[in-house]
This record gives structure tokens, C-alpha cells and sequence, in this order.
């Protein structure tokens, strides 16, 4: 059953739209059953892709739409952990003052920099990963399950080891660095250092997270492509470049946006390097997120009002990424 | 951000330029997923795999130890003899049998309703047309951003009022849906399901359940297995909101998992025996099932 | 969209999916009730009290619940823990908030319990009237600590913190410093500042890749727990920016890690612990808790090796309450259940086990904390000692921001002293910038 749908993929994929259904061809004729059925198969393509899209947007509206509001509507009070109900309107207070607020801009730099150095290498790996992964192989599913392990990984488990990697006085890496002559580094107390700790702490649990992804995509790309390819003489190379990267493209971009959002959001790598008290990100904030600036503001520091305007602003945030990408890609469509 | 400029078909232009010479050597170019992993390949997996095995690894050589011992340097390499005393504490202090139990029925329900309501959703954005389709679009992708950590005291609010605390489905239902999962199988269709396909159903006068039903799941199965995957595990690691909607008397594996390590000395071996636990049933599950998920299903998907 | 049927039509799809939405929830219902019900235990007419503790209490491994299970047979007793109070506070405030998921009785650490005793003073049960509670059990400061202004008591003192100083004999005898525990005590007595003396002469013939203290927090917290206001005077007033208590314990956290004294660690992190196992550092500032903390890290190669002394000054660490919220399903039962597990005798019970020194003074001469000695630690009357320091400790002043503000003092400005190599000047400016941003409105 599944030859069929492999079989005519081509020309047309790119016509996401697709074009507006007429009812059969071969209508059965004026009769009423005909009628009655033309007409159920035209409320069947008009309405079916709302039923399709329902579930979702119910649960949203069941348990996100009333928490994203009353986030908003909080953001404009000065509430506390302690007394969510004792609200007190103060405005735009809360957004006016993180304009101000060093800790802020401070995490915002932070979030960037280690989203730029965690998410662009993680990507690249996995891709390659997953290019790997799609050759034929011995023992195919036991590399598959062997990546996905930092994924499902305990935290608990994960902190530990990264500590013993990453530590200033007994850890695994300065040992390392001295056996080759090289001065041990205090890996959490320095900005670039703390930084790139953290990174490849991104980078190890996602990346063969993201290479499954890629491979259930290449598992898609027909075969012919790639036969007419290795007819032009194509290297593996000018294969993976040609075929495969292309016939990714709405994965990768896919694999681009989540991870955007999750480089913005991030939260427990970060909290993990930090260890107790975490959520400060270090003495000087060296690694502290915007994640974690919101969590130390709702969960330490129990100002709800003002971990709500971080969390809004993050969005905000990532909407004008959205919107800026979305003008981009437009252009980008005109000029070609 | 809606993503319509990917999409045209990256079809290898010039194709038919040449004429086909003799073929390269039987089998290794014909065809990308033909060719076999050469040494170099095996090399690179192999080297990401140690990378990526050694933290659960070192798991199960800290819960072998004792807690003092898990302190000293240089730190211990190789397993010690105490995993079954480890894990018999952490089994009864952390009530693992029923919190494994739970975890199985969540984890089990969250990915079930998962891949089914984000793969009918993710196929109406990539290939159906309808109203205000691009602002639903927009408005599921918008729903990503939203910082997990903010909407907790909100949504708990909701499961109290509905005497929810406590009860698996304070967990289940609000992670049952993922906008998440809802982009990923819409990337994924718009590009492995054929619109012909889709418009040939039509024409015979098949209904868009039927349509679904017999195209577009069998072409989205590779994609479903892995969000399956995800969501699962996800689910199963998920201790964030399920800390603050359960407590240690209905517990999931990573809220018992949190009550470990009692006294004020936490005992790390026990710890680790206990994250050890919560972890091998979710590995094991990948091997049994993701073999038959991942493996064969993409065999067959691909090859027919 | 055109026409009504239409609309009619889209509005039977949603009502179908939300039919069908309904039918889940209804499934899963089900299913949560049978999971829970499996739980639930209890026999018929058999009351459960629950207890929600974070990591520190050690009531069911001491024996009291079933004890107090023997004395009531109608009594179950479940308790829910979660490690770490970081975790286990902000789920009570989000319980007590919602009025859900609440336990029978819920722990207090001392760091919240100005908090609780102030905003969330309404949500909990009266105690100082229950049958059964004297006052003149308590410390008169723990008493106080959990009571609000209209002299409602929220939560009951279980144990405090009062401190000592934990010292490595094989290392103090290298640099040439008496071992014994008397000798020592006197060596540092009434003035911390003799202490970092103490370091001073450690240092010049300290053993190699040893240091004398482990953190310049360490020192700062000890030092600062001696005082009776330190963040906020009397009256309730912050005073963090320029209270001689903590001018003069940041003082001497800069001079020990400027010279060199501390090994430059954070105190309950995975390199601390290391350091215990590879004999790092020679002295810790000790509340009675650390010792078998201690113990369990420094293993087997530290017995014998550690001893414990009498800290400069009485000063009190940490220590928890236990309060009866107002949403309570049992509260009548949960209140009995709090005052008996306060009282003098549970807590000098669970001394035996736990090492928590009791805060109520009549235990102190019951004889398992009067006689208790610490055979890791070289035999030490460790009962002696801390009930001794105990007594004399202060009333402490604590304010709503007390933990906020401490974190800032020892994670962020000493931090940056001991681990950035920052000036204290900068140090300071950070630290204030830090409380502020944090006490902030």
C-alpha cells in the first residue's frame, strides 16, 4: 500500500495550496442521491481541514490560551508568588523598568550568544549524523537509539557528569588540558568559558535529537533522485549537496525555527551547569538566560508581575524574529 | 515565518543532460540509501555514540558504588558491587512500581494523542486549503513561544478548579497536543506527500477521512514514529509541571524520582540507581519498539 | 462563509470534536480515579495524614510515624518529599495560592518562614492555641520567628542550626596547631577574627595542596548568623546596605580570601564535595546537620581525621517548621500529629537519628542528646556541644527577603571575590545592585 504513495511524488509537490477540488468527474447524473452527495462532498473539503486543525486548537484554548492571557494581564501588575490573587495594576511598569535593567539586557546578550554557539554546530552534526545514519548499516538501530540517548538521559545524571567534565579542580577536561601542557580553566567562572560549557551541554542532548528528525525526512526523498544524480556522476558529496539538503529544506528550516525558539527559551542546560542556585547563571550572570532571569524572577525572588513581562517580552521577541524572517523570505521571493 | 518559500520542488535540473554512461559499480551509487556506511562512517558514529552513551554509562557505574566513594578522585571508572542494594532502595523510597505505571499510561497517552491530532492537523496546514489558514498557522507556531515555565501557576490554577491535583490527567491533557509536533508533521508532509496523489483520491470521490485514512498516513508513518518517539520520551522526562500537579502519592517516575536522596545527606549512589531506573525502561522501550517504528516502517514506507 | 447551513455545519464539526474532547477527558478521568484509588491504602475508617516535607526531615527513618501509628491505630501516615527546598517551596506557594494539593502539614524552611508567617499567615491553622503546644517549650526566637504580628503561630520549630567548627586533626598537627577539641575551641574563642588568625599561622605551614577554609561564604555566613539584626533591624527595616554585622562579616570573608585562606569552592556543589574526599581544605564552618554530610563525603579515608570544636560565636544555621495549612482535608488530626512530632521528646528522638538539634531546650538533657557522642568524628560530645551553642544563640531578627538577600551576599559579591578574582569594591556594588533588583517592587 505504500508503493502508491511514493510513486508519484514529483512535479507537483510544491503546490502546498493544492488547487480547488471540484466534486467527481464522473457525477452520477441530476438525480437527488447525486444532489445530496455532491453537496456532502463540497461540505467535506470546505469544512474537514477545520475538524482536522480542531483538536488542537481546543486543547490551546483549554490549557494555553487561559495561562498566555492571564501571563499578559499579570505582566501589567505587581503580583506575588505568594498572593497571585492580590493583584495591583501598575501599567507598563514592569516592561518600562526591564528597559533599565542591566540583568535583562544582560541575559539577552547571553541568550544570543550561546544560541548562535550552540545551535549552528548542533544543526551541521546532525545533519551529517543524520546522513550517516541513512547509509546502509550494520546494527542500523542501535546508532539510531545510541543518539537519542542524551535526549532521554536523567538530568539528575547528566549534571553530574557535566560537573565532573567541567570541573576547575578535579575535572575530566583540565586533566586533559594538563596532560598536554595546558593551564587548567575555570570553566564556570569565566563568560566565554561558562559559555561554551553550556553550549555543548546543548549541543550533546540535541543533536542526535535533531538527527532522527533528518533521517525520518531523507527517508522520504525517492530513490529516483538520487539515480539520476549518481547518473550525472554526482559524488556522494555532490549528493548529499544536490539531493538530500534540498529535499530538506522545509525539515531544516523546521529544525531552524525550534531551535530558535528553544535557544530563546533556554532554560535547563544553563540551570544545570549552575548547580545550586543555578538560576543565577554565576557570579557575575556569565550564563544566565533569559530562561533563567524569568524563573529567578518568578521562583526566587517571587515576583510574578515581573516574570510575566521577561516571558511576554521573549515572545514579543521571537515574533518580531518571525515577522523580520517572514519580510525577508518575501523579498528574497520577489528579487528572484 | 509561514514557510511557503520552501517549498519548491528541488527537482535535480539537469537530469536528462547526459546520457546515461555505464553505471558505477554495482550498488554502491545507485541509489543514496543503497550505498553502504563505510569504515569512516562507522568511525564517526562510533564516536558520537561513546560520546553520547558515557553520562548513562557512568550512571550505572555511579549507582553500582557507594555515595563517599562517588566523591573522590580520580572518580570510578568501572561498576562496583553495590547496583542491587542501590536500586532496591531507590525502588522502594521512590515507590517506583507505581510511579513506572504512571509514567507508561502518561507518557503512552500524551504521544498517542500527539502524533494522532498533530498529524491530521499538520496535513490540513500542509496540503488542504481553508480560511485563515496562514494566521492559524502563525498562531500555532506563536504558541511554541510561549516560555513553558510561565503558564504553570495559571494552569494550575485551571487543575485545581477542576479537583484535577494529583490526577494523571492534570499531566496528560494540557501536554496532549504539541504546536510543536503540529509544524513538524506539516514540514514534513508538505514536502513527502504527493498533491496528485491526494487530487487522484479526490477525483474517484474519496472524503478527505479517507483520504487520510489511506494516503496520508502510510506517507507520514516515518515522521509519526519519530514524534511518537519524542513526545514518549518527552513525556516520560517531563518533571517541571508535573512537580507541581502531583505529589509523591501519584507520582510519575521523575516526581518519585525527586523524593530520593532524603536526610541531609543525599545519597548520590542511590540517586543515580533511581535515575537509572527511570531511564532503562525508556531505552528499552526504543530498542523493542523502535525497531519495529523506526526501522521497519521506513524500510517499507521507502522501499514498498 | 456563506449561507447558514454553513455555519451550521462548522459549528456540528467543533461541537463534535469537543464530544469527542469530552469523551477523552471523561477516559482519562477514569483512568487517573482507578490509578489514584490504588494509592489511596487506608483500610475502612482509617484516617491518612499527609506530610509534605522537602529533603531534610528525618521523621520516618527516625521511627515516629510508626510510632504515632501504634498510639493511634486509626492513623495512617504518607509522607511526600521533595530534595530540595528550591524545588519543594514554590510548589507550596502555588498549592497554598490555588488552595489545592496542599498536604496535611507542610514543612517551612527558616529562610521562608518570615514569609509564610507574614503574607501567608491567613492560609495556615493557628497553632500556639492547639492542646497540647506549651511555648516555653520552644526557644523563645523560634517561637517568634514563625509568629505573625496578631500573635498567630503558624508553624512549629522542629530543629535548629546552632553552629560549630568542623576541623581536620591529621592537618591542623602538620601546621603545627593543638588537635585538641578544647585547645582549639580556645584558639578562635569569642572572635571570628582569631579565627582567620588561626588561618594565618595554618597557612604558613600548611600541609601541600591544603588551604585552612573552604569558601569566603563559609566564613561570611558563619560569621553573620551570630548577629541578632542583620538584614533588617528590629523594627523591620532593611539595613542590608550598611548593618555592622554585615560589614564586619564581609570584612572578614574578603581578608580569608584575599590571603589566600579558602580553597575558592561554593558550598553544596559536586567540586565541595571532592574536596571533602581529597582532604582540600582543614576547617568548615559546621552546623550540627554538616556532620553527616561530611561523613558520607569525606568516606571511610576521613574517620577519625575530623573533629569538631566550638565555633568564635553562637550562631544558628538553618533549621524548619512544620505548619498545618488552613486547606488541610484532615486538620484536626494533622495538628495533633504536628504537635507531637515538635515535642520535646520526638525531637530529641530524632536527634539520636538525625543529628537535628531539637529547638526546644528540655530536650537538650534527655539523654540521647546529652550523651550523644560522634564516633566518626574522633567521639565528640557533639550533643554537648551544640546544645551549649544553642543555648546562647541570639534572637535573630529575619525579614521577608532574608534568603533573596543572603544568596546575594555569599552566591553573587563573595563569588566574585573568591572565584572571579573581582575587588571587593566591585564585589559590593554587585552584590547591593543584586538586592536591590531582587527586593525590588
Amino acid at each position: 500500500m505504500t508503493t502508491t504513495a511514493t510513486a508519484a511524488r514529483g512535479t507537483g509537490a510544491g503546490d502546498e495550496g493544492g488547487t480547488p477540488r471540484r466534486p467527481p468527474g464522473h457525477d452520477p447524473g441530476p438525480g437527488r442521491a447525486g444532489r445530496v452527495r455532491s453537496r456532502l462532498y463540497r461540505w467535506d473539503v470546505r469544512y474537514s481541514p477545520y475538524a482536522f486543525v480542531a483538536p488542537f486548537f481546543l486543547f490551546f484554548a483549554a490549557f494555553g490560551l487561559f495561562p498566555l492571557l492571564y501571563t499578559g494581564w499579570a505582566s501589567l501588575h505587581r503580583v506575588e508568588l505568594a498572593a497571585p490573587d492580590d493583584m495591583r495594576w501598575v501599567g507598563l511598569r514592569n516592561y518600562t523598568r526591564l528597559l533599565d535593567d542591566d540583568f535583562f539586557w544582560n541575559a539577552l546578550g547571553n541568550t544570543f550568544t550561546i544560541g548562535v554557539l550552540s545551535t549552528v554546530p548542533q544543526l551541521l552534526m546532525a545533519l551529517g549524523l543524520a546522513h550517516l545514519l541513512h547509509y546502509r548499516l550494520r546494527a542500523a538501530n542501535f546508532w539510531r537509539v545510541a543518539l537519542l540517548t542524551p535526549y532521554a538521559t536523567s538530568v539528575a545524571a547528566a549534571t553530574l557528569v557535566f560537573v565532573l567534565l567541567y570541573g576547575r579542580d578535579y575535572g575530566m577536561v583540565n586533566w586533559a588540558l594538563g596532560a598536554v601542557g595546558i593551564d587548567a580553566v575555570d570553566w564556570q567562572s569565566g563568560t566565554w568559558t561558562s559559555q561554551f560549557a553550556v553550549s555543548s551541554i546543548v549541543i550533546w542532548r540535541w543533536t542526535g535529537y535533531n538527527a532522527l528528525i533528518y533521517l525520518a525526512a531523507m527517508q522520504a526523498v525517492p530513490d529516483d533522485r538520487y539515480e539520476s544524480a549518481a547518473l550525472d556522476g554526482a559524488s556522494r558529496w555532490q549528493q548529499f549537496r544536490h539531493v538530500t539538503v534540498p529535499a530538506l529544506r522545509p525539515t531544516i528550516l523546521f529544525t531552524i525555527v525550534v531551535s530558535t525558539i528553544g535557544a530563546t527559551q533556554l532554560f535547563g542546560e544553563p540551570l544545570l551547569f549552575g548547580g545550586a542556585g543555578g538560576q543565577k547563571g554565576g557570579a557575575s550572570h556569565q550564563f544566565q538566560t533569559l530562561g533563567l532571569y524569568l524563573y529567578e524572577q518568578g521562583w526566587f525572588s517571587f515576583h510574578l508581575g515581573r516574570a510575566c513581562a521577561v516571558a511576554w517580552t521573549m515572545f514579543l521577541i521571537l515574533l518580531l524574529i518571525a515577522a523580520v524572517n517572514a519580510t525577508l523570505a518575501r523579498r528574497l521571493r520577489k528579487s528572484h | 515565518m509561514t514557510t511557503t518559500t520552501t517549498t519548491d520542488p528541488p527537482a535535480p535540473a539537469a537530469a536528462p543532460a547526459r546520457r546515461p554512461g555505464p553505471r558505477p559499480g554495482p550498488g554502491t551509487r545507485r541509489a543514496g540509501r543503497q550505498l553502504h556506511g563505510g569504515p569512516v562512517a562507522y568511525a564517526v558514529l562510533a564516536l558520537f555514540t561513546v560520546g553520547s552513551l558515557f553520562p548513562l554509562v557512568w550512571t550505572a557505574v555511579a549507582a553500582s558504588r557507594d555515595s563517599s566513594r562517588l566523591a573522590r578522585t580520580p572518580p570510578p571508572l568501572w561498576f562496583g558491587s553495590n547496583l542491587p542494594r542501590n536500586l532496591g532502595t531507590a525502588w522502594t523510597d521512590a515507590n517506583m512500581g507505581l510511579a513506572l505505571f504512571n509514567t507508561v499510561l502518561v507518557a503512552g497517552a500524551i504521544a498517542l494523542g500527539t502524533v494522532l491530532f498533530c498529524t491530521i492537523a499538520g496535513f490540513a496546514f500542509a496540503k488542504l486549503r481553508f480560511r485563515f489558514k496562514s494566521v492559524l498557522l502563525m498562531l500555532t507556531i506563536g504558541t511554541m513561544m510561549i516560555p513553558p515555565q510561565l503558564g504553570v501557576v495559571p494552569l494550575f490554577m485551571v487543575v485545581a478548579e477542576l479537583e484535577w491535583t494529583d490526577r494523571l490527567q492534570s499531566v496528560v491533557l494540557p501536554t496532549l497536543v504539541s504546536a510543536f509536533g503540529v509544524f513538524f508533521m506539516r514540514q514534513y508532509l508538505v514536502e513527502a506527500l504527493p498533491t496528485e496523489l491526494i487530487e487522484a483520491a479526490r477525483v474517484d470521490g474519496a472524503s478527505s477521512w479517507r483520504v487520510v485514512w489511506h494516503i496520508v498516513l502510510p506517507v507520514a508513518r516515518p515522521a509519526m514514529a519519530v514524534l511518537g518517539m519524542l513526545s514518549f520520551v518527552q513525556a516520560w522526562n517531563d518533571f517541571f509541571w508535573p512537580i507541581i500537579a502531583l505529589t509523591q502519592e501519584n507520582p510519575t517516575v521523575q516526581v518519585a524520582l525527586t523524593g530520593l536522596g532524603r536526610g541531609y545527606v543525599p545519597d548520590q549512589a542511590v540517586i543515580m540507581a533511581g535515575a537509572l531506573l527511570g531511564t532503562l525502561p525508556l531505552l528499552l522501550a526504543f530498542t523493542l519498539f523502535g525497531r519495529q517504528i523506526v526501522g521497519g516502517i521506513m524500510q517499507g514506507a521507502v522501499k514498498g | 462563509m456563506r449561507g447558514s447551513t454553513g455555519t451550521y455545519r462548522r459549528r456540528a464539526v467543533v461541537l463534535g470534536a469537543v464530544a469527542a474532547l469530552a469523551g477523552l477527558l471523561g477516559g482519562c478521568a477514569r483512568d487517573g480515579g482507578t490509578a489514584a484509588s490504588g494509592t489511596g491504602g487506608g483500610g475502612s475508617g482509617k484516617t491518612t495524614i499527609t506530610i509534605g516535607t522537602f529533603g531534610v526531615f528525618g521523621y520516618k527513618q527516625a521511627g515516629l510515624y510508626a510510632e504515632y501509628e501504634r498510639l493511634h491505630p486509626d492513623v495512617t501516615i504518607k509522607e511526600s518529599v521533595i530534595e530540595r527546598n528550591d524545588a519543594y517551596y514554590p510548589q507550596l506557594l502555588t498549592h497554598l495560592a490555588a488552595g489545592g494539593g496542599l498536604a496535611d502539614i507542610q514543612a517551612v524552611e527558616v529562610a521562608n518562614i518570615n514569609e509564610v508567617a507574614t503574607t501567608l499567615s491567613g492560609k495556615f491553622e493557628d497553632l500556639s492555641k492547639a492542646a497540647g503546644v506549651r511555648r516555653s517549650d520552644w526557644l523563645d526566637w523560634k517561637w517568634q520567628q514563625a509568629t505573625d504580628r496578631k500573635g498567630r503561630t503558624v508553624g512549629l520549630g522542629t530543629d535548629i542550626g546552632p553552629i560549630a567548627v568542623c576541623y581536620r586533626k591529621d592537618l591542623f598537627k602538620k601546621a603545627g596547631l593543638p588537635t585538641d577539641r578544647e585547645a582549639v575551641g580556645r584558639l578562635w574563642a569569642g572572635d571570628w577574627q582569631k579565627y582567620i588568625d588561626t588561618g594565618q599561622a595554618y597557612k604558613k605551614r600548611a600541609p601541600a595542596g591544603t588551604v585552612f577554609t573552604d569558601s569566603a561564604a563559609g566564613v561570611y555566613n558563619a560569621s553573620i548568623h551570630a548577629y541578632p539584626e542583620r538584614y533588617y533591624d528590629r523594627r523591620g527595616k532593611a539595613i542590608y546596605a550598611d548593618s555592622p554585622a554585615v560589614k564586619a562579616s564581609w570584612d572578614l570573608a574578603v581578608q580569608a580570601s584575599r590571603g589566600g585562606l579558602t580553597a575558592r569552592l561554593k558550598q553544596f556543589e559536586k567540586p565541595w564535595d571532592q574536596a571533602y574526599a581529597n582532604a582540600r581544605f582543614a576547617t568548615v564552618a559546621c552546623p550540627p546537620w554538616m556532620l553527616g554530610y561530611i561523613k558520607e563525603k569525606a568516606g571511610a579515608a576521613g574517620k577519625d581525621k575530623w573533629d569538631v570544636a566550638a565555633a568564635p560565636r553562637p550562631a544558628n544555621w538553618g533549621g524548619s517548621f512544620i505548619g498545618v495549612p488552613k486547606a488541610a482535608r484532615h486538620k484536626a488530626e494533622a495538628v495533633r500529629l504536628a504537635v507531637w512530632l515538635t515535642a520535646p521528646a520526638q525531637q530529641a528522638k530524632l536527634f539520636d537519628r538525625q543529628a537535628s538539634i531539637p529547638s526546644t531546650p528540655s530536650s537538650y538533657d534527655m539523654p540521647q542528646v546529652r550523651d550523644a557522642r560522634h564516633p566518626y568524628f574522633g567521639g565528640a560530645p557533639t550533643g554537648r556541644i551544640f546544645a551549649a551553642a544553642a543555648k546562647n544563640i541570639p534572637t535573630l531578627v529575619i525579614g521577608p527577603d532574608e534568603q533573596q538577600i543572603g544568596t546575594a551576599f555569599t552566591d553573587i559579591g563573595l563569588l566574585q571575590i573568591d572565584q572571579q578574582g573581582r575587588s571587593p569594591r566591585a564585589a559590593w556594588k554587585a552584590t547591593q545592585k543584586e538586592i536591590e533588583n531582587a527586593v525590588d517592587e
